[in-house]
């Protein structure tokens, strides 16, 4: 089945690894079966899906269906047990883990529900720490985090650390930590579930502009209310897509 | 990662727990500290010993009675003499002895006045300060006279003079050694040579007074001989055991007195010290184990408690090898800071009892060296393990780590 997609109208800039006329990600027959003992769990039975630059995408399911499984895949924290799964183009089976790795730190920027900042770590190391792993010098490190912060409107909690900060404060020094490597897309687990509501509508907004910018969203919730506020949704139940 | 990022990430680290990580340090600091004191004690104790045996003479062959003279003695008290005076005038007349030097001893209290002490009296002959580098302080030595009439003359150590409240104005003056009077002739310069044994309490007196009043018989408890040249040593040592043989009927499978050289007793010696000092530093290393697993088992509570923060490293693009030396660096550098603590508590400790037991501040670079691989090695061993745990996490599991 496939899905009506607004053609991008424009390229996600800056980065130019993938042409606007290929998808940011593209999956093809995903399935992923756990195993425990003689047990096995078929967590994704054969998902088919593509996201193009510039889209902002919600997976939406109840617990249980299988979108965290799917969000580990696309974040490549975790591999297909079969299926294609190509990452800007590349597939990802036949990368190693250090590969995987450095997809993780170049391609994909996440942002947690529970925000999951380094603690007794300043927001600006925070948001350096991707960097870090790609290998940029300290000064350049800090200047690009300061850059993002500011945009973000933190610039004067560049010091603070994350129990100095609110949540939603902490939300937004932890979207800009999944910015500051320039990343095809932000890939955000529930970012509103352990916000108040004006937080959570703030980080709603704050994806929103993003978005606007250019930097493509894929959004996991089981929140109908928060999937809205994205371009088009895509539901997960019992380890299919309903599209 | 450079490794510069590595050693920044583990110091800001370490230092955010301060406590910990002293506490963590404290065991490799305590090894690494006790064995750089107990090698710069073994060394100083070592130097200063080795001082003591070079100030007993040069070109010294000392002959003394063997082991079958205990066993002699045993079995007919009273009548060992397998070393005589006889003896010790037969090799003074062999080509390349300078000098010989009989020596009886025993125990008297010697008074002085109202001053009395216990110490060794030793019968000797005029040969005893050029065979046993003594000079003279006051007064003259024992001469030929003395020894050939047993006149009842003493001349005194430098210590035992002190204690006895005599000073140069007492040459001429008499005191009693085990109840007799004797005329104090002479009193020796000091050796100024460290130990619990020390060369300047012993009162000298001529060897013939001695077998007169104090010991019976003959016999001698050794006898000191002076070569003339360092390079005649071996051959006069052969020559000395040929005519003792001769003079004891003797063959050499069982002889009753050995000659030692200084060369020999100085060798002997440093092969039991360089035991002791390998076994002190043996012990000491079992310090160091304990503090490497103590390393160790910070380090593994350290990867439990930070395994969301391996996580989140990982999904930000932190590969397992970074996560691996992140933690390495943390081990090595707790270990190897404590190593270099460690050094500096051992060299002041050393200083502090070479200070009080009198053989100096003795430092041998080489400890440094040593203390620093090792608190390295420790820091590898005991690191890795952890340091492996902490890589291998899963990613997923390690996010929702509660």
């Amino acid at each position: 089945m496939t899905v009506a997609v607004d053609a991008p109208t424009e390229g996600w800039g800056g980065q130019g690894w993938a042409p606007s006329s290929t998808p940011v990600i593209e999956l093809r027959g995903i399935t992923r079966v756990y195993r425990s003992g003689r047990l096995e769990v078929a967590a994704l039975r054969g998902v088919d899906l593509d996201i193009w630059p510039g889209d902002f995408l919600a997976i939406v399911g109840p617990s249980g269906s299988g979108k965290s499984t799917l969000m580990n895949i696309i974040g490549c924290l975790d591999r297909p047990t079969s299926g294609v799964y190509r990452l800007g183009g590349t597939p990802i089976e036949s990368l190693t883990d250090d590969d995987l790795a450095r997809v993780r730190g170049r391609a994909i920027g996440f942002v947690f529900q529970s925000f999951n900042l380094l603690p007794r770590t300043n927001a600006l190391e925070n948001v350096a720490t991707p960097l870090l792993y790609q290998g940029v010098g300290r000064r350049e490190r800090h200047a690009r985090a300061e850059a993002v912060l500011e945009r973000l409107g933190l610039a004067d909690r560049a010091t603070h650390e994350p129990s100095e900060l609110s949540g939603g404060q902490q939300q937004r020094v932890a979207i800009a930590r999944a910015l500051v490597g320039e990343p095809a897309l932000i890939l955000a687990d529930e970012p509103t579930g352990n916000l108040d509501s004006a937080s959570g509508a703030e980080v709603i907004g704050l994806l929103h502009e993003l978005n606007a910018a250019g930097t493509t969203i894929v959004l996991i919730t089981h929140d109908t209310d928060v999937a809205n506020h994205a371009r088009r949704q895509v539901h997960v139940r019992d380890g299919l897509l309903l599209q | 990662m450079s490794p510069f990022e590595l050693i920044r990430l583990a110091i800001s680290r370490l230092g955010t727990s301060r406590l910990r990580a002293v506490l963590t340090m404290l065991g490799v600091i305590i090894g690494v500290g006790s064995i750089v004191a107990l090698v710069a004690v073994a060394e100083g104790a070592t130097s200063g010993i080795t001082d003591r045996i070079q100030g007993l003479g040069t070109n010294l062959l000392t002959v003394t009675p063997g082991a079958t003279f205990t066993n002699f003695t045993r079995g007919a008290a009273g009548s060992a003499t397998t070393l005589t005076v006889e003896d010790a005038d037969a090799l003074a007349k062999l080509t390349g002895v300078a000098a010989v030097e009989p020596e009886v001893d025993t125990q008297k209290t010697v008074i002085a006045g109202l001053q009395n002490t216990t110490t060794s009296i030793i019968g000797t002959t005029p040969a005893f300060p050029a065979v046993r580098s003594y000079t003279m302080w006051q007064g003259s030595f024992l001469n030929q006279a003395s020894v050939d009439g047993s006149l009842r003359v003493a001349v005194l150590g430098a210590t035992t003079a002190d204690d006895l409240g005599l000073d140069g104005s007492s040459i001429g003056s008499y005191i009693e050694i085990g109840g007799l009077p004797f005329q104090v002739i002479g009193i020796l310069q000091p050796k100024g040579s460290t130990g619990p044994v020390s060369q300047d309490d012993q009162v000298l007196i001529p060897i013939s007074t001695a077998h007169h009043y104090f010991v019976s018989g003959d016999s001698v408890r050794s006898i000191g001989v002076s070569v003339a040249s360092a390079d005649q040593i071996d051959a006069t040592q052969a020559l000395m055991t040929v005519t003792l043989e001769q003079r004891h009927g003797t063959n050499g499978t069982n002889d009753d007195f050995s000659i030692q050289s200084q060369a020999q007793l100085l060798s002997t010696f440093s092969s039991v010290t360089g035991l002791l000092t390998l076994l002190l530093a043996g012990i000491a290393s079992i310090s160091l184990v304990v503090g490497g697993i103590g390393i160790m088992n910070i380090m593994l509570v350290s990867v439990r408690e930070r395994t969301r923060e391996i996580g989140i490293r990982k999904a930000v693009g932190a590969r397992s090898g970074d996560i691996l030396f992140q933690f390495l660096v943390e081990a090595l550098v707790l270990s190897l800071l404590g190593g270099l603590i460690g050094i500096l508590v051992g060299v002041a400790a050393s200083a502090a009892i070479g200070a009080v037991a009198g053989w100096g501040f003795v430092f041998n670079p080489l400890t440094v060296v040593v203390a620093v691989g090792f608190s390295l090695l420790v820091g590898v061993v005991f690191g890795v393990w952890p340091a492996r745990q902490a890589a291998r996490l899963d990613p997923i599991a390690s996010l929702r780590y509660e």
